[in-house]
């Protein structure tokens, strides 16, 4: 018999943590220990969610649609067998994607429109680009881009199998694919940059994250993320919308990314109030003695332990010159 | 190079015409971009090809829209995703797997059945369109990609 290893979190790492939540850290300590619950969504380019869940109820599966406003987002209560979720009939036809509740947030956020013109700059695997077409109706079109050839393939194999008709999956490094994009006189409707990150907000269902975890990674990230983030808003169009996401709590990738953009583009762009079915707390303005512009608390810090999610961040910049 | 090719108003008439013969297919809404001799994808987005010819000059495209058909001897073969997209459509050659045939189907096995008819059948069960199968003489011939199909249940 095998049990898989676990690696405990740094010292390093839970003493930022500490700092950032204070009276609540024990209540994220705790969250940890918990199981992620099964979370899926359902593909609305191919099946309606009152007919998914007819269809998962009489499987046994035990469903609950938590939020009215997106039918389309199911918990499996039941327990069920390892590899299971991704073994059913209805995953394999496309019916519905594995994703967990905070990933797909930043999407919600996002809020494309049939028609559009939006470009997810790191795609793959492909759970917000096939969140995206499903929103879009299969109309307008969706640059999914993707740096990593391995990754790429994950990418196209799951728009393909949720019936993502509208996307264009392109490989280059996000930085250069945006420059490129912009010399070509290219202007974007929305864009989703879910940045690469350190993936603090995963510990519960990747805990290698912690054995990965080193603070170096996350000032290099902080960096590329910054990059990215600037090029991107360079090739929205007035009025246009970039949605910045992270599964990090790490500051240094998410307030100071978005302080540096504010600073960077001044009064053309502003960081815009989200509405999300889920508890989140501010952006913080203030990490490590660097304080940041008070704009940046209208990002979405997400935790685990206030929705029994994993931990994410998501921001709208909106380009207004 | 590109090595995609968007299909013109005559060859995509071509397609429309051998689909509409195979399955009852009349439109293919979208364009059709081949890849090679014989995959065919359907994109449905709004860029047109003056747009995609200045991407291309920004990227490696590596893919538009959904692998839908592929061309075999000049019939069509549906895909999964094909069969569901068009299903709406689909008026003829049709096979109705019961419950236990569409697990099989699923598996990725060839099904022992005499159709009576030698030639592509888009494969149905209720509501679930599940691609297209090659009717012989003695049996079914399957496509299912391995990454699609069932797992044989865990004892």
């Amino acid at each position: 018999m095998s049990s898989r290893k676990t690696y405990p979190p740094k010292p390093l790492f839970l003493e930022r943590m500490k700092k950032l939540l204070g009276k609540d850290f024990d209540n994220y300590l705790k969250i940890l220990e918990k199981q992620p619950v099964n979370s899926i969504r359902c593909n609305t380019l191919k099946i309606k969610p009152e007919e998914l869940l007819i269809r998962l109820e009489n499987k046994g599966w035990g469903i609950i649609q938590p939020f009215k406003n997106f039918p389309e987002i199911m918990i499996i209560k039941s327990s069920l067998q390892p590899g299971e979720l991704g073994r059913s009939l209805e995953h394999l036809l496309g019916y519905y994607y594995v994703q967990e509740i905070a990933s797909m947030l930043p999407v919600l956020a996002l809020n494309p429109k049939p028609g559009e013109l939006v470009l997810d700059v790191a795609a793959a695997p492909g759970s917000k680009t096939t969140q995206i077409g499903a929103k879009m109706e299969n109309r307008g079109t969706i640059i999914a881009n993707e740096v990593s050839i391995g990754r790429l393939k994950i990418l196209a194999s799951n728009t393909e199998r949720c019936g993502v008709l509208n996307a264009i999956i392109t490989k280059k490094d996000g930085v250069s694919l945006c420059k490129k994009l912009k010399e070509q006189g290219f202007l974007f409707d929305r864009i989703l940059v879910d940045a690469p990150c350190s993936g603090e907000g995963t510990i519960r269902s990747s805990n290698v994250t912690n054995l990965m975890w080193n603070p170096k990674t996350i000032i290099q990230l902080s960096k590329l993320q910054k990059s990215l983030l600037v090029s991107a808003i360079e090739i929205l169009k007035q009025g246009g919308e970039v949605v910045y996401s992270t599964c990090t709590h790490a500051p240094e990738e998410n307030e100071e990314v978005l302080d540096f953009v504010l600073n960077e583009f001044g009064k053309n762009i502003s960081i815009e109030r989200i509405s999300l079915p889920i508890k989140c707390r501010p952006g913080i303005k203030e990490w490590n003695g660097n304080s940041y512009s008070k704009e940046v608390e209208n990002s979405c810090r997400i935790y685990p332990q206030d929705n029994d999610t994993e931990g994410f961040f998501v921001a709208k910049i909106r380009r207004i010159k | 190079m590109s090595y995609i090719k968007i299909l013109n108003k005559t060859e995509k008439a071509r397609i429309e015409e051998q689909l509409d013969k195979q399955f009852g297919i009349k439109t293919i809404p979208g364009m059709i971009i081949m890849r090679g001799e014989e995959r065919l994808f359907l994109f449905s987005g709004n860029l047109n090809e003056n747009e995609i010819d200045k991407l291309e000059k920004c990227t490696f495209i590596e893919r538009m829209g959904v692998y839908f058909a592929k061309l075999v001897d000049g019939k069509i073969r549906l895909s999964i995703e094909g069969s569901q997209i068009l299903k709406e459509q689909i008026t003829k050659n049709i096979f109705e797997l019961n419950s236990s045939q569409a697990e099989e189907w699923m598996k990725g096995r060839e099904l022992p059945i005499k159709t009576g008819v030698n030639g592509f059948l888009i494969m149905k069960h209720k509501e679930d369109f599940l691609g297209t199968g090659k009717a012989s003489d003695e049996k079914i011939g399957n496509f299912i990609p391995k990454n699609r199909r069932l797992k044989e249940r865990q004892q």
